[in-house]
């Protein structure tokens, strides 16, 4: 079992430590829970915006020194955006800890008085060169985006990508930077975890000389998203500029942790995973109508959501990939599956779990999971006891109860406006 | 308040090695390496075939790729499924694949069920069924993948790149094949690749995670000793074009809202006795974010989500490349900024900070780049593939750290080559040819499949 251990500066912020010598390095993982639901109708990509932001410097780094600063000595380091959280991280060699520390604290406590309107307009054209590259310009690269905005009311801020409209990222201010760091960025918002080669005692002192005297905020602005249920499908057909037609799907579960969210994941591996899954069997191996199927539960915080998509082959109309899919489904909801089925879905997730807490850093992230959506990182520990306990009944019942028509979205891609060429 | 003026002082550096490797070789030829790491209960196992689409005629392009899929189509008296079945009960999970010089079978297993997965792992490596309606399933996945790649803007840059630089030969055709090439590929093709390439005398295995060396060298010594090994098959040699001066060549897309750039020329093999100057120079030129084209078209310029550069060490000459996607407006500044910077670095000052930065940054990031067993697995399949020593890993943060200023310029000079530059760019003629134009160089247009279409 990992050492874990947890403490709680005066301004709030949560510290997570988890010691391990195995090899010289320390990995850091700031995250804050503040993310792209954190955003408003009209003001959408912020959040990601901002994560862009926290990297060009602040009172006592230079522009472009917050890099240069962890590469020099052989650190890695990045952040990401989600619905939920946005997290900042750096690998390091462990005896540049209180480097790492001093870099992210001075982005927290210090980072209004580097803003500047050039590093903004910088960094918004980066980011809309990001949703070009990753979203318009690539085939099905909207479908994500789509099938939110089917899935969720336009007032429910699931409805819309981290990444934002290109209108609401042009329309960003450097004010609007500004409140956006003084709403979310404090340390009473944030869990820092720290996982590998280093004494508990001596970090906690450097975590308390470089965070200690960052000012916590006063109340949160409150985001209880109620969901309101569709009652009925809600689809589309988009034709686009692709080769095969391909279907995308949402279905609605219980937040992340939830047994049934739980017991929905394991279902997406008896589905979709390898060859002797469900759908991957019947589509693309026996009747070969399928170039690909995949189905995957998300981590969010909010509300649950299972998606399902499959690719047409060349001539195949993909009413028929949809039929198949739902048939498969409703023989699962029917007839169950085998317990053969179930232990491999919950070997799989055994086997996913262990390598997620393979890496220093990908421990790290995991700890600043639990800390900051379950509000304990000793969750760590108990995790896949819901995985465990599950049953062969378990799984038919979320397929069932979940996986039917009024409580999905599809949004179907279509060939249309071919190229030319 | 002081504190936080200046960076905080380091701690002294703790010692790092790159695990012990056991090495072992058959009496069959097959070279077993070995690593222990008991951090996690997770067992990495590999096997390097040193053949791969090099191998591949113009006329079967695909072959070595679809070799490696059909391996699990059927092995030993399992058929796919009941291999998929049989692995997913162990936790294990399963690929095969090729790339330009070599075909892999891999398998990342749950530690407490190694010796049953290396039973299966054994018999898709040395008694695959090759199976004809297997052969008809993987090809007709490939046909509709490379049905897809016509969407997808890197791979077309990627794909014109390569066939302009190597034209037909080695290297110039996709490892994936064409429709054609796909199309013609026998059951008797894949079978005689298979034949000649998977002996152990021309492979590896490589064993990495939570297993005791003598154990894992037993296991292999009882699941490959009795492979019979087959004689020596010589790579077929790399033809590149010489061209002598730079050219663009577009593809239009025309739905394009960025271009997809690429901007290089031949580069060296793996084997190139300067390859730990040219990785430091490639890594300040263009190889890391903080490198000088990143900071140039991304962080000065705002035209990029990130730019990069590379050289494609490989058993022959792979090319050198610079890659970024640009919006359409700033296409013609993109390629000249490149341009710019690859002149600057073969005739201008490189910095003592920029050089010391890059290199402490490859010094210092090797082992956060080794943690887990799979990670360890790769490099050691390097090793094998490239015939590294056996102290390599054991001395690479020196080698990169003995590299000097003069030793940049120098490769820099004779490696890098602006003037006689290939450039490719996927995207929107209509919008891009103009500008372009405008750099003095001749502008070139051709369709997906490389076909001259007349400019306009």
């Amino acid at each position: 079992m990992l050492a874990i251990q947890e403490h709680r500066l005066g301004n709030g912020l949560r510290v997570v430590l988890n010691e391990d010598h195995s090899a010289p390095l320390v990995a850091i993982n700031l995250w804050y829970h503040v993310g792209s639901k954190n955003e408003r109708r009209g003001r959408t990509g912020f959040a990601h915006l901002f994560e862009h932001m926290l990297f060009s410097g602040s009172q006592h780094v230079g522009n472009n020194e917050h890099f240069r600063h962890i590469q020099s000595v052989g650190g890695t380091l990045n952040g990401t955006t989600f619905f939920d959280r946005t997290n900042y991280y750096e690998t390091m060699p462990s005896n540049y800890l209180a480097l790492a520390l001093w870099l992210e604290s001075d982005r927290m406590g210090f980072f209004l008085p580097a803003l500047t309107q050039e590093k903004l307009d910088i960094q918004r054209q980066v980011v809309k060169e990001e949703r070009r590259q990753r979203y318009d310009n690539v085939p099905y690269g909207t479908a994500f985006e789509r099938l939110l905005g089917l899935a969720y009311d336009p007032d429910y801020s699931y409805h819309w990508p981290t990444i934002g409209s290109m209108e609401d990222l042009e329309a960003a201010t450097v004010d609007d930077i500004r409140e956006f760091f003084a709403t979310w960025y404090r340390p009473d918002n944030a869990v820092l975890s720290i996982v590998g080669d280093f004494a508990t005692g001596e970090a906690l002192e450097l975590v308390e000389k470089y965070f200690g005297d960052i000012a916590a905020g006063g109340q949160f602005p409150r985001f209880d998203l109620q969901r309101t249920p569709a009652g009925q499908e809600r689809r589309e057909t988009h034709p686009s500029q692709v080769q095969l037609p391909r279907m995308y799907r949402l279905y609605h579960l219980p937040k992340m942790g939830d047994r049934e969210w739980v017991h929905a994941d394991l279902f997406t591996t008896v589905l979709a995973s390898d060859k002797a899954s469900r759908l991957e069997r019947a589509l693309v191996h026996d009747q070969q109508i399928a170039q690909d199927v995949s189905a995957y539960v998300l981590p969010t915080e909010s509300t649950g959501m299972m998606i399902v998509q499959a690719t047409a082959r060349e001539g195949v109309q993909i009413e028929a990939i949809e039929s198949a899919i739902d048939e498969e489904i409703s023989r699962l909801a029917t007839q169950g599956l085998s317990d053969d089925e179930l232990v491999r879905a919950k070997t799989r997730a055994e086997i996913d779990f262990a390598h997620q807490l393979e890496t220093f850093d990908s421990r790290a992230d995991m700890l600043g999971m639990f800390a900051t959506y379950f509000g304990d990182p000793m969750r760590c520990h108990d995790w896949m006891e819901p995985y465990q306990n599950a049953t062969t009944d378990d799984l038919a019942h979320v397929a069932r109860k979940y996986m039917i028509p009024e409580n999905r979205v599809t949004s179907l891609f279509v060939p249309g406006e071919r190229s030319v060429s | 308040m002081s504190f936080r003026e200046t960076a905080p002082v380091p701690g002294a550096p703790r010692p790092y090695s790159f695990p012990h490797v056991t090495r072992h070789t058959l009496s069959n030829g097959l070279r077993v390496l070995v690593t222990e790491n008991h951090n996690a209960p997770l067992l990495s196992m590999r096997v390097l075939v040193r053949s791969g689409a090099d191998h591949d005629a113009a006329q079967t392009a695909g072959l070595a790729s679809l070799a490696a899929d059909l391996l699990d189509e059927g092995a030993g008296n399992r058929d796919a499924i009941l291999l998929a079945e049989d692995l997913g009960l162990l936790g294990a999970t399963l690929g095969t694949g090729a790339d330009w010089d070599a075909s892999y079978v891999s398998a990342d297993v749950l530690s407490r069920n190694s010796e049953a997965a290396a039973e299966i792992f054994a018999d898709v490596t040395r008694r695959p069924t090759l199976p004809e309606d297997g052969l008809e399933r993987v090809r007709a996945e490939r046909l509709n993948d490379l049905l897809q790649q016509r969407d997808e803007p890197t791979t077309i840059a990627a794909k014109r790149f390569s066939h302009l630089l190597y034209g037909t030969g080695t290297y110039g055709n996709s490892v994936t094949g064409s429709v054609e090439s796909v199309s013609r590929i026998a059951l008797d093709d894949v079978r005689r690749f298979y034949t000649q390439h998977y002996v152990p005398n021309n492979a590896s295995i490589v064993i990495t995670g939570d297993i005791e060396a003598a154990r894992a060298i037993a296991l292999v010594e009882r699941l490959f000793a009795d492979w019979t090994p087959g004689p020596e098959v010589p790579r077929p040699a790399v033809s590149p074009h010489a061209y002598d001066s730079s050219r663009i060549y577009i593809i239009d897309r025309p739905q394009a809202v960025q271009s997809e750039i690429r901007i290089g020329h031949l580069g060296v093999p793996r084997s190139c006795e300067d390859y730990f100057p040219l990785s430091v120079m490639n890594a300040l030129l263009g190889g890391v974010f903080n490198s000088r084209i990143n900071m140039n078209l991304r962080e000065r310029h705002g035209y990029t989500y990130g730019a990069r550069s590379q050289f494609a060490f490989r058993k022959q000459a792979g090319p050198f490349v610079v890659a970024a996607p640009v919006r359409n407006e700033v296409t013609r500044e993109s390629v000249a900024e490149v341009l710019t910077e690859l002149r600057n670095i073969r005739t201008g000052h490189v910095e003592n900070h920029e050089l010391d930065d890059t290199k402490s940054y490859l010094v210092g990031v090797f082992p956060a780049s080794v943690q887990t067993a799979s990670d360890v697995a790769g490099r050691l399949l390097d090793m094998e593939l490239f015939g590294l020593p056996e102290d390599y890993f054991d001395r690479y943060r020196e080698n990169i750290a003995a590299v000097s200023k003069e030793d940049i310029q120098r490769v820099a000079e004779k490696y890098l080559d602006p003037e006689r530059a290939l450039i490719v760019v996927v995207g929107n003629a209509a919008q891009i040819r103009e500008p372009l134009g405008q750099l003095g160089l001749p502008v070139h247009e051709m369709d997906l499949e490389g076909n001259a279409v007349p400019i306009g």
